[in-house]
């Protein structure tokens, strides 16, 4: 990894921790659609990991590095250039979506996706507010 | 007369035989002039098209007309459907076309399809052009590569009207309002069981056209591809593959638009297809105001 990528790496996850988990627990509505929703994720900054877990809808914690033997139920890894892209506002064509994304090879799904799919606009709108203004 | 605006749209049913099962089809329309069919996306319905037909500026010199393919919207599958999975094919498309452009007797109508519409517009350009003034695909390709597996679209376990929804949103482009966002939206959201996953049959499995659309005479048909910057489905390389195997076809990649343009963003379309419907216009023989209604029923 290059110095520029890792200051760009870390830039992004100050952007992640500066929004998640506040800007989800203070979004009444937010946490009500995830109401149903109890799971524990990994979500991939470059080659930073974040995990969260996620009870009744709120973020009952978001930790990095993850803790040791810690395991989740999915898990969301993007590139550095994923991320810087897709919380730009608005973000360029191709780079604007998770599947997006995923489709052109800069995020994977790993893991049991029951929880991702079944509260997907949740996820994409909780994984869109690093992006000011912006929507998923 | 009422106090509150009402719109011009006149929805109405139409009993019609496809493929030898009785449908019953709802379609909206306004206007008249050159008949203009529109064609729904996949798991959607016609009111994608809701703005369309209340555009003075169009139904002006086009009749424009959108129906409700069977399983959808407030047209209901046929007879019968509780017993088999629903899996749309080129075949039964292309029937439904067909079907209700003869029931309404309409003389070499344009159709305009989007998404798997735009994908049987490629069809019939290939198969059926003489029966069309001119055809318009909107983020349409011969093929594009799959970027989900549909088996999410149908279970037991999760909401069919949310995942639809979920998936979907990101086809949407950034810029287009929230209100049109979240209105296209919610077609997806009511969608019947299966019915978004039973036209992806037709999409990813039944219709690969890489290679299949030789002899398209788009001097006798014209054919315009329109497709949006944000529609990474049926990204704008795909369109401009596909047209560069067709002669003649006239591509247009519009800005700050998704998947959607009909109904995500309409004043933005309008800005892309106006010159389109004035140039089809422009070659079709003015019709005698006393003439203008007579392809209605």
């Amino acid at each position: 990894m290059t110095t520029i990528t890792r200051e760009t790496e870390s830039l992004l996850c100050a952007r992640f921790e500066a929004a998640i988990p506040s800007r989800v627990n203070d979004d009444a509505h937010l946490v009500w659609r995830g109401r149903h929703l109890a799971t524990r994720c990994l979500i991939g900054i470059g080659e930073t990991a974040f995990v969260l877990r996620i009870d009744a809808g709120r973020i009952a914690e978001c930790r990095t590095p993850p803790p040791l033997m810690s395991s989740c139920t999915f898990a969301v890894h993007g590139t550095v250039d994923a991320w810087e892209q897709f919380w730009l506002s608005p973000p360029p064509p191709g780079w604007h979506d998770l599947f997006a994304l995923s489709k052109r090879g800069e995020v994977r799904f790993e893991g049991d996706l029951h929880p991702f799919l079944s509260h997907l606009q949740y996820f994409k709108d909780v994984l869109a507010l690093p992006r000011k203004g912006g929507t998923a | 007369m009422s106090r509150a605006p009402i719109e011009p749209i006149v929805g109405r049913y139409m009993r019609v035989p496809i493929l030898g099962e009785a449908c019953r089809v709802y379609f909206e329309e306004a206007g008249q002039g050159i008949p203009l069919v529109c064609l729904h996306t996949a798991g959607a319905d016609a009111r994608q098209f809701r703005h369309l037909l209340c555009d003075e500026g169009i139904t002006d010199r086009f009749r424009v007309l959108a129906f409700d393919m069977p399983w959808h919207g407030k047209s209901y599958p046929p007879q019968g459907w509780e017993d088999r999975e629903y899996r749309l094919t080129t075949e039964r498309y292309v029937a439904t076309i067909l079907a209700f452009c003869e029931a309404l007797d309409l003389d070499r109508p344009v159709v305009m399809g989007c998404s798997i519409g735009g994908r049987i517009v490629l069809q019939l350009a290939h198969a059926h052009g003489e029966r069309f003034r001119a055809l318009i695909g909107l983020e349409a390709a011969d093929y594009q590569a799959p970027w989900y597996d549909t088996d999410w679209l149908h279970r037991a376990d999760v909401h069919g009207g949310e995942v639809c929804a979920g998936l979907i949103s990101g086809l949407i482009a950034p810029q287009s309002p929230a209100p049109h966002r979240h209105e296209t939206l919610w077609q997806y959201m009511q969608g019947g069981p299966g019915v978004f996953k039973g036209d992806l049959h037709f999409y990813r499995a039944d219709a690969d056209l890489r290679g299949k659309l030789g002899g398209i005479d788009t001097r006798r048909c014209p054919l315009y591809l329109l497709t949006g910057e944000y529609d990474f489905s049926c990204s704008p390389e795909d369109t401009v593959r596909t047209a560069a195997g067709i002669p003649g076809a006239k591509v247009t990649i519009m800005r700050e638009v998704g998947h959607f343009p009909m109904s995500e963003n309409p004043a933005q379309f309008k800005r892309y297809l106006l010159p389109v419907l004035e140039e089809i216009a422009a070659s079709t023989p003015a019709i005698a105001p006393d003439a203008r209604g007579k392809d209605r029923t």
